[in-house]
């Protein structure tokens, strides 16, 4: 095909003036958001429990609060005893266990419940926000009407937090939110109310982080190491621990600081930013089609009078 | 028999209630009977999933493995249209259809399997989108390629039913083909971006399992080799399900363009296998390589399936041999399938003492969702010209026994 020479120059014009604009766009989606990435940090006003092992005494008055709370469990004192699970599930959100070596000599107990992440893996795979961060509060709440019951959440939390209500037509995903009617009204979550012994306090992050360090400055040789669970493990956390055992003994894995989605979506978050490597993509796909489909069409006009046979795509 | 493949040729000469197609509906009849209690019962009573392994077969086997065979129309589209290997255009409807079937299926149990699937249309709101998700790249792409581009691709075959059996509609069919001219670059073109981003997306699922994959799975190339084995997952596909056609129907094979898909593969493979290997020597956990247990296991295995399979192919492609080459696919397929299956179930450790093991119902259930999409394969390439075939089938199809017989020595013979 020839061109003229006014053509060939209009190409060479468009052609490089898009592959430097697109390629630009590219640049700047891949490495632009690589610098303004930062740490996530909790938000300023965010809420927060302290959980001390060294003052838990195991009496699980926070498990029957939460039951009672949240109504996870129809009857839950029906024989009156309180209701107790041995994992957290579809009716547990909240759960008191028993560290308990062979020696038997530095038992501990700890509190499961959601973390509330600073930066959550449930909330970054969740497709249509059905789980969501509280902008101010930074509590981690559930929206039955959004959930689609995928359960990635199962998969992407690192705490194993969220479960699924496997039962029945209409599953729900069950997890502590915080007791958020509860704070609404200005009370605080039913865990922290009970607690007969102040291991598990309710306060703001920014507070309890202080009198945790607090409490280790004071106390040196109470606790483990001279660190708080949750300030930094997994991008950090909103349920801050304190152990007199090692933290991986009492089910915390050991996390690096930076958190699972910040780890490990990287990448995937650089190359769709603003969708401009699938955009830069679907053009020169589109381009160089383009150019075989003229092809192919005379081809197949070749073909079709050769055989007068009607073509086929 | 040994031919030239010159133009797509319905399977006209085998009736279309056979005992296999009947078997394949049956088994698909009692999958849906199966969905019902699911439905009613919930997922605990139907399926073996649980709380650590909260993903069962339905989304890691049936959509997270199996769309990879269904990668045909997006691999293969890529070589024909892309990278001008201009005599795989022939097999381009097997590809397109063999891939919309894996995807449909796939989608249907995936709305089995999702617990609160009635909330799903918030798909269509994307303010409501969370586009850091890989599920959400997953969740809008897969549906959206399988509906539109992939679908698109599927209708040539129906216009040349209706042409050829409906003479009243000849005139909308025109129209219709005049539109469909124009439009076909940009629907080819978002038939070969949207898989790249689903297929990958697909791997970046596993990603937020963080340490949990095994790390001779886990890495953030995930992406990369998840799409890259779809890529030889379709060309396997489509290959195997030529050469079992041509053997089940009787019908003449194009060696050519068989070795031509051999090559392809064979490169798309070794490849893979490099960049795979490389990636696990650069993160330095080759050693786990070379424990002695399961997983361990697990990846000498599908490194063992890839590399035979590479071998048997060239090995196909030197001797001309179809049955070799099958099995050759066959290798490739069960290579990479295994390698797209592993890290979601079997190199997943969520937990210590976790289990997980698929209940007979939700086998069924998977097993009879892979049923109807073959079922609907058999029906199809009856019906419609799918299947590539010499020309003289097309003449002896329309009873044209004189210019059939014209054609009737083959061009092509294989070298003995």
């Amino acid at each position: 095909m020839a061109l003229s020479r006014r053509e060939m120059l209009q190409k060479i014009t468009v052609g490089s003036a898009s592959v430097v604009a697109t390629g630009a766009a590219t640049g700047a989606a891949l490495t632009g958001t690589a610098q303004a990435q930062e740490m996530p940090q909790a938000p300023r006003e965010a809420v927060a429990m302290l959980y001390d092992n060294t003052r838990c005494i195991g009496c699980q008055s926070c498990v029957a609060a939460c039951v009672e709370a949240n109504k996870t469990l129809e009857n839950a004192r029906i024989e009156g005893v309180h209701h107790t699970n041995l994992e957290l599930n579809a009716t547990t959100k909240n759960i008191i266990k028993l560290y308990k070596p062979a020696d038997g000599k530095s038992y501990a107990y700890v509190k499961q419940q959601c973390m509330h992440c600073v930066d959550p893996a449930c909330v970054a795979g969740c497709m249509f926000k059905g789980l969501r961060k509280d902008a101010k509060t930074g509590v981690v709440t559930w929206n039955s009407k959004v959930c689609v019951g995928c359960r990635y959440c199962e998969i992407a939390c690192p705490y194993h937090v969220p479960k699924f209500q496997w039962e029945g037509w209409n599953p729900k995903i069950v997890k502590c939110e915080f007791c958020k009617e509860r704070q609404a009204q200005g009370l605080q979550p039913a865990c922290t109310s009970v607690c007969p012994t102040k291991a598990v306090i309710f306060g703001k992050r920014t507070e309890l982080l202080a009198e945790a360090k607090n409490r280790i400055k004071e106390n040196p040789n109470k606790y483990y190491q001279d660190r708080v669970f949750g300030e930094f493990e997994g991008g950090g956390t909103q349920v801050l621990y304190l152990s007199k055992v090692p933290f991986d003994k009492i089910g915390l894995p050991d996390l690096p600081h930076e958190s699972v989605p910040e780890k490990y979506l990287k990448w995937q978050k650089r190359v769709y930013s603003y969708l401009a490597v699938p955009a830069v993509l679907y053009a020169s796909m589109v381009g160089v089609i383009r150019g075989n489909w003229k092809k192919h069409q005379e081809h197949m006009a070749e073909d079709e009078k050769k055989t007068g046979l009607r073509p086929q795509l | 028999m040994i031919d030239q493949w010159e133009r797509n040729v319905p399977v006209y000469d085998v009736p279309i209630w056979t005992r296999p197609f009947i078997a394949m509906c049956g088994l698909g009849a009692l999958a849906v009977l199966f969905v019902t209690y699911r439905e009613l019962a919930g997922l605990g009573p139907a399926s073996g999933m649980n709380d650590a392994y909260a993903w069962g077969i339905w989304k890691t086997f049936n959509t997270m493995t199996l769309t990879g065979l269904g990668s045909g129309a997006f691999a293969i589209g890529m070589a024909a249209w892309l990278f001008k290997r201009h005599n795989l255009h022939v097999v381009m409807r097997t590809a397109c259809l063999t891939s919309f079937l894996a995807y449909l299926s796939g989608l249907m149990l995936l709305g089995v399997d999702v617990g609160r699937p009635w909330n799903f249309y918030w798909v269509f709101t994307p303010w409501r989108w969370n586009l850091h998700s890989p599920l959400l790249e997953v969740a809008v792409c897969m549906p959206t390629y399988a509906m539109i581009p992939l679908l698109l691709e599927n209708i040539p075959p129906f216009t040349d039913w209706l042409h050829q059996h409906k003479p009243k509609y000849r005139e909308y069919v025109r129209k219709a083909e005049a539109v469909m001219v124009r439009c076909y670059p940009f629907i080819v073109g978002l038939a070969y971006l949207l898989p790249a981003m689903h297929q990958s997306s697909l791997g970046a699922l596993m990603l937020l399992g963080g340490n949990r994959v095994y790390p001779l799975w886990q890495t953030p190339w995930l992406p990369v080799l998840y799409v890259w084995a779809a890529a030889f997952l379709g060309f396997s596909c489509v290959a195997g399900t030529l050469l079992f056609c041509s053997q089940m129907w009787k019908r003449p094979i194009d060696l050519d363009v068989l070795v031509e898909m051999n090559r392809l593969t064979a490169g798309l493979i070794a490849s893979w296998l490099v960049f795979r290997i490389a990636d696990i020597v650069f993160r330095g956990v080759i050693g786990l390589a070379f424990k002695f247990d399961i997983y361990a296991g697990l990846f000498w295995m599908e490194t063992a399936f890839l590399g035979v399979a590479i071998w048997m192919l060239r090995d196909s492609s030197r001797q001309r041999d179809p049955r070799l080459m099958f099995h050759a696919h066959l290798m490739s397929a069960f290579g990479g399938m295994l390698y797209r299956f592993d890290p979601t179930t079997l190199a997943f450790q969520p937990k210590p003492g976790a289990f997980y093991f698929p209940t007979p119902i939700e086998l069924f259930i998977s097993l009879g969702f892979v049923a109807l999409a073959i079922a609907a394969f058999m029906f199809l390439v009856k019906v419609l010209a799918i299947l590539p075939a010499p020309m003289r089938l097309w003449y002896r199809m329309e009873t044209h026994e004189k210019k059939a017989a014209e054609l009737q020595n083959p061009r092509f013979v294989a070298a003995d």
